[in-house]
């Protein structure tokens, strides 16, 4: 009977102790779901997918539970989904990535939070940025993100198209900039060109258009808006600087035919050969190592400088959510992930103090974009609301002058251009109380 | 008993009612609102300033570009794929127990079918200016190659192509139901009166066929009113592939809701292109419609 008892009493324990034991992994997997958090990377730059991957997996010592999505796609869509998303609310931690220029609308509406302490700590101090990126990252004295890289440009030059057309140093002056393109060239046998000396920005959709027009312009003293004395904006290319750089385009599309809208361009075109030169940023550095790593080229300062366009990571969370995005927001600054970055994507990393030689030293293109001259100068977008309408109707204007041929030899025709232009973007600018005197 | 029945109808059909008026007519009234509103996405703020979205709008170049561009494509697109649908329907149907009948109806509908942004891709390359098949045709031919997607009219042409491409299938299919329904009757009537083929699909199947070809032409020019992504593929901005930016309306009024975080504005533009949609549906009911048909 007694042990009839115990045995019953021992299967008796034996279930109990099974069933504790289901609970218990129950019980554990449930805290273990409770205790996993998300954060989701919005990136408008799908070529950073993989270094917010690479942060994510060294923060699985910190945070064994926390797990990380990765959702980069195109800059214009990335756009349109922080627009939808921010007002329409998004669901659990979202790290978001954004141009200083084009947050300003966001913290205004108050659809960002503050950076906690420990973040505005980080951020403000002098050694680890420039006070230009944290001004960049704040608003109206307040730090809302943290500086991440910075879009900056620089030449591209294909070194063996280079020597074969007889040119050992890159072009100093935007003048030299032109009769390059035309020895660089490569021509059929009818004459038109094949490959093009100078890949120009001539077509497509959106702002890039007259980004790339501002960089030019930069070179000639000019930019797209100036800040006036009362603190608004104002149009600042229906002049000379202007004319200059609009017949520049004019003359190497149209006189010289050193390229031609319907050519290929850019990165790709660089990449293939199929152009000598171009201005572009330092993630093509990354993108040529990953696809042509045996093209032979180097990179040269612009004649008079650069724009800088910061790009940031702000987080959209509340509560432990917004402990653990905040955490991988800074560790996305460790230097050992920047130097990451800027190894395998390319993107210059916007910290100080951190050692990046052991990756400049490697790759020698990066000069341009460290070592540049002592009075190289910057510019950046300003922070004001309609920037991009400004940018984007100023490049459906100027794909319509690159395609008029008339204009190239006709002053009186660049400047009735330019001013027209010039028109529409100060009415933009009144329009929103930003048209400065 | 009469009114129970009544009651007993509109409670069946009120709730399928509330989610029609909830999905389709709410925001086109608040399309209509919005557009009467300055509203950046962002702000809770929408201050009212009347028509002055409207106003703006007829003085703004990009979208009298926009609204060209898309009547351009819109009645393009329509003008070929009509006619164009109608006679291939008709050879189908007139080929109906050839064993390839199946083939013919397959070859013409898949275009419908397929998934736009591929397509587009595929029709971006057979334009390409360089390497496309169709500059290497023409050149083969002794024609000078054109840059299909950069010159303004011929990038405009490559869209109504594309489109045009896309919307036959669908044409066709109702097309070949209406066919399928007409009497044979007087067609055997007209054979023996001595009428030619050509002369029973001119004076039978064309004016038989006037209820489906109002249902498919309302249909083509509204879809080729709210064209776009067919417009943003050609063009993409993609590395080391331009295009020229072809813009039309639904283009136009993305741009201005995220872009330019002009929603108001966006709203007014969509008030136009409702309003151009309706006009031109009622004209072509006007037109095509059977006299004493109600």
């Amino acid at each position: 009977m007694i042990g009839a008892l115990n045995s019953a009493t021992t299967t008796s324990l034996k279930r109990r102790s099974g069933r504790t034991a289901l609970l218990g992994a129950f019980m554990l997997t449930g805290l273990s779901a409770a205790s996993a958090q998300t954060v989701t990377v919005w990136s408008g730059y799908p070529e950073m997918a993989p270094f917010y991957e690479h942060v994510a997996q060294g923060l699985k010592a910190k945070h064994p539970n926390l797990n990380v999505k990765v959702e980069a796609i195109a800059l214009r869509e990335h756009e349109k989904r922080i627009a939808l998303g921010l007002t329409s609310g998004v669901a659990g931690a979202t790290v978001i990535e954004l141009q200083g220029s084009t947050v300003r609308r966001y913290l205004e509406n108050d659809l960002l939070p503050k950076a906690p302490d420990a973040v505005v700590n980080f951020v403000k101090d002098k050694t680890n940025f420039d006070e230009f990126f944290t001004s960049n990252a704040s608003y109206e004295g307040a730090i809302y993100g943290v500086p991440l890289f910075r879009g900056q440009a620089a030449l591209f030059y294909n070194t063996d198209m280079f020597k074969a057309a007889g040119l050992t140093t890159p072009p100093k002056t935007m003048e030299e900039y032109t009769q390059y393109a035309e020895k660089l060239t490569k021509r059929g046998s009818d004459g038109n060109p094949t490959a093009s000396g100078w890949s120009l920005r001539l077509t497509g959709g959106g702002q890039g258009i007259a980004e790339k027009f501002w960089i030019n312009l930069f070179q000639y003293g000019g930019s797209v808006l100036e800040p006036t004395a009362d603190g608004k904006w104002r149009a600042n290319y229906a002049n000379e600087a202007g004319r200059a750089t609009l017949k520049q385009y004019l003359q190497n599309v149209h006189v010289l035919k050193t390229v031609t809208p319907e050519m290929p361009a850019d990165a790709e075109a660089f990449e293939r050969g199929q152009t000598a030169m171009f201005i572009r940023e330092s993630w093509v550095i990354g993108d040529i190592a990953s696809k042509a790593p045996n093209l032979t080229y180097a990179t040269a300062p612009l004649p008079r400088g650069s724009i800088a366009l910061p790009t940031n990571l702000y987080v959209k969370a509340e509560g432990a959510d917004a402990k653990a995005a905040w955490d991988f927001v800074m560790a996305t600054n460790e230097p050992e992930n920047l130097t990451w970055l800027l190894k395998n994507v390319g993107w210059l990393p916007n910290r100080s103090g951190v050692d990046y030689s052991s990756v400049t030293n490697a790759a020698p293109a990066f000069n341009a974009f460290v070592n540049y001259p002592k009075d190289y100068k910057f510019f950046t977008l300003p922070s004001i609301g309609p920037i991009e309408e400004v940018l984007t109707r100023l490049a459906a204007q100027l794909t319509n002058a690159f395609r008029n041929a008339s204009l190239a030899k006709d002053d009186a025709a660049i400047d009735a251009f330019l001013k027209s232009a010039a028109d529409e973007t100060n009415q933009i600018l009144r329009r929103e109380g930003l048209l400065g005197k | 008993m009469q009114r129970k029945r009544w009651m007993f109808a509109l409670l069946a059909i009120l709730p399928t009612l509330a989610i029609f008026a909830y999905v389709r007519i709410y925001p086109i009234g608040d399309t209509l609102r919005l557009s009467l509103h300055k509203w950046d996405i962002l702000s809770k703020n929408k201050p009212f300033i009347g028509f002055a979205n409207f106003e703006e709008l007829a003085g703004d170049p990009l979208f009298r570009e926009a609204l060209l561009n898309t009547t351009i494509i819109a009645f393009g697109v329509l003008l070929i794929t009509i006619p164009l649908a109608l006679v291939l329907a008709a050879l189908i149907y007139h080929r109906t127990r050839s064993r390839f009948a199946g083939f013919y109806e397959t070859a013409i509908f898949i275009p419908h079918v397929v998934s736009l942004v591929p397509a587009a891709m595929a029709w971006k390359w057979i334009f390409d200016a360089r390497l496309g098949p169709l500059n290497a045709l023409l050149t083969t031919f002794g024609f000078v190659p054109k840059a299909w997607l950069f010159d303004p009219v011929l990038s405009v042409v490559c869209i109504i192509v594309l489109c045009s491409w896309q919307a036959l299938g669908y044409a066709v299919m109702i097309y070949l139901v209406g066919f399928k329904s007409l009497p044979t009757s007087l067609f055997e009537a007209a054979k023996l009166d001595g009428a030619s083929a050509p002369q029973s699909f001119w004076y039978l199947s064309v004016p038989l066929l006037k209820p489906i070809t109002l249902y498919v032409s309302v249909v083509t020019l509204v879809s080729g009113f709210n064209v776009y992504a067919q417009a943003f593929v050609l063009a993409s901005d993609a590395q080391g592939a331009p295009g020229r930016q072809v813009r039309v309306l639904v283009l136009d009024m993305l741009e201005n809701s995220f872009r330019n975080y002009r929603v108001g504005y966006a709203a007014s533009e969509a008030v136009v292109l409702l309003a151009i949609v309706l006009v031109l549906t009622l004209i072509q009911f006007r037109l095509l419609r059977e006299k004493g048909v109600r």
